[in-house]
């Protein structure tokens, strides 16, 4: 298949084509050419005002549904929401029915997306069943292919675990992917414990569960890493935090990087979009955890990513049927999608960071920490493409979502930033006008 | 006219609204006074009184302010019906509402059931208690017995003692006593008072004695052993030593106090029996309010269709 982007704004730091406008000829899902009125002919074009194009994006949180909670989400529903959102590479987590703690879970995750676009990066479980106990055979894992060790849904409790699984990893290079909270704290909440959860009743999730977390993981992380046994890994980071919330936990973080520990960590895009006061409205939509916070939170995350502390923003897409959330405010279940609204919802909410920045969390960002190398906008190099339109303002309303679950707090929302094209593994998908 | 539709919260109404349900419900405690205590009000309405969590005072109190009012009632409880089988709160209700139901009264255990219903549904709603957020017919009528004693509520004092964190009675009784100008304590022991409580403006003590010293009216809260699903304190006996109120207690006050309690009383817990039962006690007043303030609330809210 032969592809044409057409005047369409490079966006990739570092490139010399960088902020410069171009063609791109795709042929045989290979960048052919690069230059500027290309007289080619092609099968698809890509075409219209105010294009950018990037490498494509990245999203190293999904809760992935299948196997067994298909009802909620399948591979292809997944992969069909995550074109739509411009996402050509995923990482997904461990919480499906079995759990992905076998070879052969691995397998049948990546090699779906070995046969369609958007290729599938599986993060296995730390223990079996994620349930905290006993470890998964992780060298074994590692060699048919999951890319980081997490236990997913469910934050590593047990600091003896947790303890042993850094030293474990750190042998062969790997990276343990965890949610930080201490849920002793957490029992029965529902939202942020402050003034709003103090008005509607709500029993509440303080930031202290998270912030002791952190402060515990770095302890143990730097108790590992100051072992004469330890070997420096092959990459950046052994201990990755995943959807962090506080203003604390960037500070710490923040510290412990600049202290040079191997450390990262994300944001989910949610998080940078909404307040515990939106939950005056009692929607289900709006129950993720971690809870929405603060707005000092929120402007403590923003500013966590202009100084390069938080490394990547992720969907967290957490789809659930109509059933687990149509309900009242504590019966429904946590989590909400994302796939679709990474992008527009970073653009239509962020006020500090620039546009090369924001594509950096969502490619090089993650790309680093996994280990992935980041596709690069040349000629010769596979095309691994998402085209965009930074500007174009829309509507996102539940008849638009692609995903096969609607649980999204972004409906009824204009947005400004939307994908319009993404070019991976040879295919092609173009939105509708 | 009321500014609402539904009555979810006391947070959501004005003060102009609790002007005019107390002065309804003055109305309808002097036709409860009369040998004919019934009125047509409500003739042809009908009103479904659901409730998801136990409930025997509440329930009984909003049936007799509609049977005053001429209105039809049905009654459903959560115990060995659809719930148990997996229905979801708006299919229930929906299935109620197919029936040409005009209102529901609804308890339910989750804090916002009510105003999660009231956005797929169109009776008019009312929140007869929702967990831990509000009971907002509760409040009003502690108000209106509180007036029925001291006048006018603005510069009183009024003490809320007890089990704070898992009370809808107090966060109804806040809004509404600020509303109307109280100034308000809460006391009881660090584990039961919500950590940003003092945001509202209210003060907190852990020191009963002090606290009834302070207030013009002490409303004694029930622990809510049912609700709290972990341990907030080390024992009943504890808690009775070092919170509870006795006779004794309000015996030993240099002034008038006017206890209040929204019932039913673990007695011997937070009240000794002497205390619930002394000339200070209002709680059967309370009681008897209760169906006035109802009335009104229902009147009122079905004159807005």
């Amino acid at each position: 298949m032969k592809i044409l982007i057409r005047s369409a704004k490079i966006v990739q730091k570092g490139s010399s084509l960088n902020g410069l406008i171009r063609d791109i000829f795709i042929e045989n899902g290979k960048i052919a050419e690069i230059g500027e009125n290309l007289m080619v002919e092609a099968d698809e074009v890509v075409e219209e005002e105010g294009l950018s194009v990037s490498a494509g994006w990245f999203d190293m949180r999904v809760h992935a549904k299948d196997p067994g909670l298909e009802y909620k989400e399948d591979l292809y529903s997944m992969e069909s929401a995550a074109k739509a959102g411009g996402i050509t590479e995923i990482a997904t987590l461990p919480n499906t029915k079995p759990t992905v703690q076998t070879r052969e879970s691995v397998q049948y995750l990546k090699n779906f997306g070995k046969n369609n676009l958007v290729a599938i990066h599986p993060m296995a479980a730390v223990t079996l069943k994620c349930e905290g106990k006993d470890f998964t055979e992780m060298i074994d894992l590692n060699q048919a292919g999951a890319v980081a060790f997490t236990d997913g849904e469910h934050p590593l409790q047990n600091a003896d675990i947790f303890l042993k699984t850094l030293q474990y990893l750190a042998q062969f290079g790997g990276i343990l992917v965890n949610r930080p909270e201490e849920e002793n704290l957490t029992h029965f909440g529902q939202m942020h414990e402050g003034i709003t959860s103090t008005l509607i009743g709500m029993k509440g999730m303080p930031k202290m569960a998270e912030d002791m977390m952190v402060m515990r993981d770095l302890k143990l992380l730097q108790y590992v890493v100051s072992s004469p046994l330890f070997k420096m890994p092959n990459r950046k980071s052994l201990l990755h935090f995943s959807c962090i919330s506080t203003a604390e936990s960037v500070e710490m973080i923040g510290q412990a990087k600049e202290m040079g520990l191997p450390v990262s960590c994300d944001v989910a895009a949610h998080q940078l979009a909404f307040t515990d006061e939106n939950l005056f409205s009692f929607d289900p939509n709006l129950k993720v955890n971690p809870p929405f916070r603060a707005q000092e939170d929120v402007d403590a995350l923003w500013e966590g990513l202009a100084n390069g502390t938080i490394d990547a923003i992720v969907s967290d897409h957490n789809p659930h049927e109509e059933e687990s959330k149509k309900l009242e405010f504590d019966m429904a279940e946590f989590g909400v999608i994302g796939l679709e609204t990474l992008f527009p919802a970073i653009a239509t909410n962020n006020e500090i960071l620039s546009a090369e920045e924001i594509i950096e969390k969502i490619t090089t960002g993650p790309r680093r920490i996994l280990g992935i190398a980041n596709p690069k906008i040349e000629i010769g190099q596979n095309a691994n493409l998402t085209v965009f339109s930074a500007d174009k303002t829309w509507n996102y309303t539940e008849k638009s979502i692609v995903s096969k679950s609607k649980n999204s707090p972004f409906i009824g929302q204009t947005f400004t930033g939307k994908a319009v094209a993404v070019i991976n593994n040879g295919k092609f998908w173009k939105t509708e006008k | 006219m009321l500014s609402t539709r539904h009555l979810l919260g006391i947070k959501d109404l004005t003060l102009e609204d609790i002007e005019l349900i107390m002065k309804t419900a003055q109305e309808f405690k002097d036709v409860l006074n009369r040998p004919i205590k019934k009125v047509p009000s409500l003739r042809d309405v009908t009103i479904a009184n659901v409730f998801f969590e136990n409930s025997t005072r509440t329930r009984l109190s909003f049936e007799l302010a509609e049977k005053r009012l001429s209105a039809d009632t049905i009654n459903f409880s959560a115990s060995g019906s659809s719930v148990k089988k997996g229905e979801t709160l708006l299919d229930t209700v929906n299935n109620i509402l197919a029936m040409k139901v005009d209102m529901i009264v609804m308890r339910h255990a989750s804090p916002g059931a009510p105003h999660f219903l009231s956005k797929h549904i169109k009776a008019n709603i009312v929140n007869a208690g929702d967990g831990t957020h509000e009971h907002p017919t509760q409040a009003l009528l502690d108000s209106f017995s509180m007036r029925e004693k001291l006048g006018d509520l603005a510069g009183k004092k009024i003490a809320i003692i007890g089990d704070i964190l898992h009370s809808r009675v107090a966060l109804s009784n806040i809004f509404a006593l600020q509303k109307q100008g109280a100034e308000i304590t809460l006391c009881g022991p660090t584990t039961l008072i919500p950590r940003h409580i003092t945001e509202l403006g209210v003060k907190v003590s852990h020191n009963v004695k002090e606290t009834l010293k302070w207030c013009d009216v002490a409303n004694v809260l029930r622990i809510q052993l049912e609700r709290q699903q972990i341990k907030y304190f080390p024992s009943l006996r504890e808690y009775s030593l070092y919170f509870g109120i006795s006779k004794q207690m309000l015996d030993e006050l240099d002034k008038e106090i006017v206890l209040m309690h929204p019932g039913p009383i673990n007695r011997g817990v937070e009240l000794t029996s002497d205390a619930a039962d002394s000339h200070h006690s209002i709680i059967l007043d309370q009681v008897e309010n209760g169906v006035a303030v109802r009335m009104a609330v229902l009147y009122l809210l079905a004159a807005q269709n």
